[in-house]
């Protein structure tokens, strides 16, 4: 490939680490990284793809898995799914993983790719004001419009959030009100949280298979963990701010540390026995992908900004992106003892970088929104992707690839072998200088002479237009105006506006009158006298005119206007337009 | 060899020995394969993932096979190359019912043909369409268009449709291998 150049030879590098195992544009999976997983559902050493698809959001959400290239179930989801995961819930034999898809404040979960057990979150205590006032209602002791004004003076100063009952109450009209108030007041009011994010932790043991634990970050700003047989809540912290992203090590019973980026672009840190976060990471943005590589994390922020951290809070490296950050995932490649961070851009690449070393650039048809990297089939590194467009992207990694870390340091810059564009001299130039050394004293004198010359006419010239107030800026320091004329049209009717601007800072300019000076048998102005507005500082005044050419014989000549002031004869600024010839007949 | 082997084989009581590798992906059949081609006394009942490789013996009319059935898992295929220059034959076993690793058997198979051990030999390789009993089986002529056997052009290649589990195919595509390898000889 000697004629693909050097981009080319980087595409068929990039070529040769994956394979193109399959490619569907038109799968219909609208999807983003934390809905989608791989396990081994059936126990048949085959892993299947679990995708919590958002369809168009508000329907179409399903949980779809599959096989291969084909679709193997797929199940309709009632809302939709914030985060998809597949965990061990037992020590039973065959060891197939259960899926768990959150959604709202319930988690589904999911055995041999059936319903199987709902999870809902612990409601959150409700304001005791306002449970009294709606206790009130359900008596008939109150009208719906005291209803609404209790409600709001609660919701300005209680210390607890209203509950979603109340708040849309709050938002219906008047005549509405007398109906939501007798459909809802006997159902007893409660207030809930949803699930923004979900990961699993194992419960005692490092293994893959072993039975591991949710977590769950909510919206009123806490992370649980969950009780894998049970579902209970084992243990809770509570955050500063709204989780988002969630990575999670260790194991429940021995040690664990759970990173949890927020909403507020700060990542905290939380470890076992701790009730708090133990450190935060203030971000400059909002994190876009959260990324555990070893010992270090990895964020994506919204300034195409690729950062790492220690897990102490400690900035290692910053690495500028060429585009905004999609979507992140972690490439680990036990078999080879291989991790990088994967990085899907909107310039629809997906980079792969190994610590700070870009490694390796695999171009995708179209914009990639969730990254999958792990065992799939059979085949240990496969990279699994969705696009913005609904399609799905295959790719399998080469047994023999090998990624290598590039020579990063840059070298001369690019502006270096530009030549620069410098003109050559000719034969008549050298005669020139050649001229100008013998003769240079006549030739200074005689200049000399011309610029005083040149001086002169200017001066003169100028002072017969300040006399006569030719010029279209006002020399008067008392009134600075500025006026330009412009002729639209093809004629024989033209149309004439007058662009006047008053340049003072503060000063108002009144009492101005506009005249035009014109060959009145070749054209006819109907209003050639009129007073101008009063002129505001900085606003520029079009004042428009009609013009129309009474001469047939293609005659064009120039009409003067005059700006003047009441009381003096002499105009404060001119203006000489030379009208277009007419390409029109004249009528009449 | 000695003299009582030479008069052996020319009167035909000794069959001559051909060495034969049987490569392709984990799962694709190849240990399935081997075992129906083994005497009805020699099968064995339930077969395993095999680890690194084993060495089978099977006969045919003419010929008295050794085939080295290797380990297609993505970690023991690095062991592939070592044993191609005892290769006479070839036998590439495809899962036809695994379109995603298609891809994966091509590169598989490109490497095997341009190693230089092979590249330069023209030994004959059988291409077993494997699992085609299965519903979702690609048929062998897809399997030949997705793995662009056509481009090969200076070997003796042949590829048929099989279902190891009942034996279906296979006695045609071993046929084959052997006219190959008489024809080879001579």
């Amino acid at each position: 490939m000697a004629s693909g150049g050097p981009e080319g030879s980087e595409n068929s590098e990039a070529n040769a680490k994956w394979l193109d195992a399959h490619y569907d544009p038109v799968a219909n999976l609208y999807t983003f990284s934390s809905c989608v997983a791989l396990a081994d559902l059936q126990g048949d050493g085959e892993n299947k793809l679990i995708v919590g698809d958002l369809g168009t959001g508000l329907y179409n959400m399903k949980l779809k898995v599959y096989k291969g290239t084909t679709m193997l179930s797929e199940n309709t989801l009632i809302d939709l799914p914030t985060g998809v995961v597949a965990f061990l819930m037992d020590t039973n034999e065959p060891r197939t993983p259960a899926v768990a898809v959150a959604s709202g404040p319930y988690i589904y979960i999911y055995k041999n790719l059936r319903p199987y057990f709902k999870f809902t979150l612990p409601p959150l205590e409700v304001n005791s004001l306002e449970q009294d006032v709606w206790n009130q209602v359900k008596e008939d002791k109150i009208d719906p419009l005291t209803l609404r004004e209790m409600l709001e003076s609660f919701r300005d100063k209680g210390d607890k959030p209203l509950s979603v009952r109340s708040l849309r109450y709050l938002m219906l009209e008047p005549h509405e009100m007398e109906a939501f108030v007798s459909l809802h007041k006997m159902q007893p009011i409660k207030r809930q949280t949803v699930i923004t994010c979900m990961s699993t932790l194992n419960k005692n043991m490092a293994d893959e298979d072993a039975v591991g634990c949710l977590v769950i970050g909510t919206e009123n700003m806490e992370v649980c963990i969950l009780d894998p047989e049970a579902f209970t809540i084992q243990a809770k912290v509570n955050l500063p701010s709204v989780p988002v992203f969630l990575d999670v090590t260790g194991q429940f019973d021995v040690e664990f540390r759970i990173i949890v980026a927020c909403r507020n672009g700060s990542i905290y840190i939380i470890r076992r026995d701790s009730k708090r976060p133990k450190h935060c990471i203030e971000l400059n943005s909002q994190p876009v992908g959260l990324v555990r590589l070893n010992k270090n994390i990895v964020v994506g922020c919204g300034k195409e900004l690729l950062q790492a951290y220690t897990q102490k809070g400690k900035k290692l490296w910053t690495v500028q992106l060429p585009a905004p950050v999609m979507t992140m995932g972690l490439m680990d490649h036990k078999s080879k003892g291989f991790q990088a961070v994967l990085v899907a851009l909107a310039n629809s690449e997906v980079h792969l970088y190994r610590d700070k070393i870009l490694v390796n650039i695999t171009k995708t048809q179209d914009v990639v929104t969730s990254l999958c990297f792990g065992k799939y089939g059979r085949e240990d590194g496969t990279l699994i992707m969705t696009t913005k467009g609904g399609g799905l992207i295959i790719k399998i990694l080469k047994r023999t690839a090998v990624f290598e870390d590039k020579d990063t340091s840059p070298g001369p810059p690019l502006a270096q072998s530009i030549k620069l564009n410098i003109p050559r001299k000719t034969k008549l130039y050298v005669d020139q200088t050649l001229r100008e050394r013998e003769n240079a004293v006549a030739m200074h004198r005689a200049f000399q002479t011309d610029l005083y010359r040149l001086r002169l006419r200017a001066a003169r010239e100028y002072v017969k237009a300040l006399e006569a107030s030719l010029a279209p800026v006002s020399a008067d320091l008392q009134e600075p105006l500025n006026m330009n004329a412009v002729v639209q049209g093809i004629g024989p009717a033209f149309k004439l506006t007058l662009n006047i601007q008053n340049t003072s800072a503060t000063r108002p300019v009144i009492n101005l009158q506009i005249s035009f000076l014109y060959d009145q048998t070749l054209y006819s102005i109907k209003r050639s006298f009129f007073k101008i507005p009063m002129l505001v500082p900085g606003l520029t005044y079009p004042i428009e005119t009609f013009v129309q050419s009474l001469s047939d014989r293609g005659i064009s000549d120039t009409i003067k206007v005059f700006v003047l002031r009441v009381g003096r004869g002499v105009p404060l600024l001119t203006a000489h337009i030379h009208m277009p010839v007419s390409e029109g007949l004249v009528v009449g | 060899m000695g003299l009582f082997d030479k008069l052996a084989g020319w009167l035909g009581l000794k069959k001559k020995e051909v060495h034969v590798l049987c490569l392709g992906l984990d799962n694709s059949g190849k240990t399935t394969i081997i075992n129906c081609l083994k005497p009805s006394n020699a099968q064995v009942q339930d077969i395993v993932p095999t680890i690194g490789f084993s060495i089978e013996n099977f006969k045919t009319s003419g010929l008295s096979f050794t085939v080295f059935d290797m380990s297609g898992q993505g970690r023991y295929r690095n062991l592939w190359e070592h044993y191609y220059k005892e290769g006479q034959a070839i036998i590439f076993v495809i899962d036809s019912s695994d379109k995603l690793r298609m891809v994966v058997a091509k590169e598989e198979l490109d490497t095997l043909l341009n190693h230089p051990d092979i590249k330069h030999r023209r030994i004959p390789i059988l291409f077993f369409a494997n699992k085609m009993d299965l519903r979702d089986a690609l048929s062998s002529v897809k399997v030949s268009q997705m793995l662009s056997l056509e481009n090969i052009k200076d070997k003796a290649w042949h590829i048929c449709a099989s279902d190891a589990v009942k034996g279906e195919g296979l006695q045609e595509g071993v046929d084959w291998l052997q006219d190959q390898i008489k024809a080879m000889k001579v």
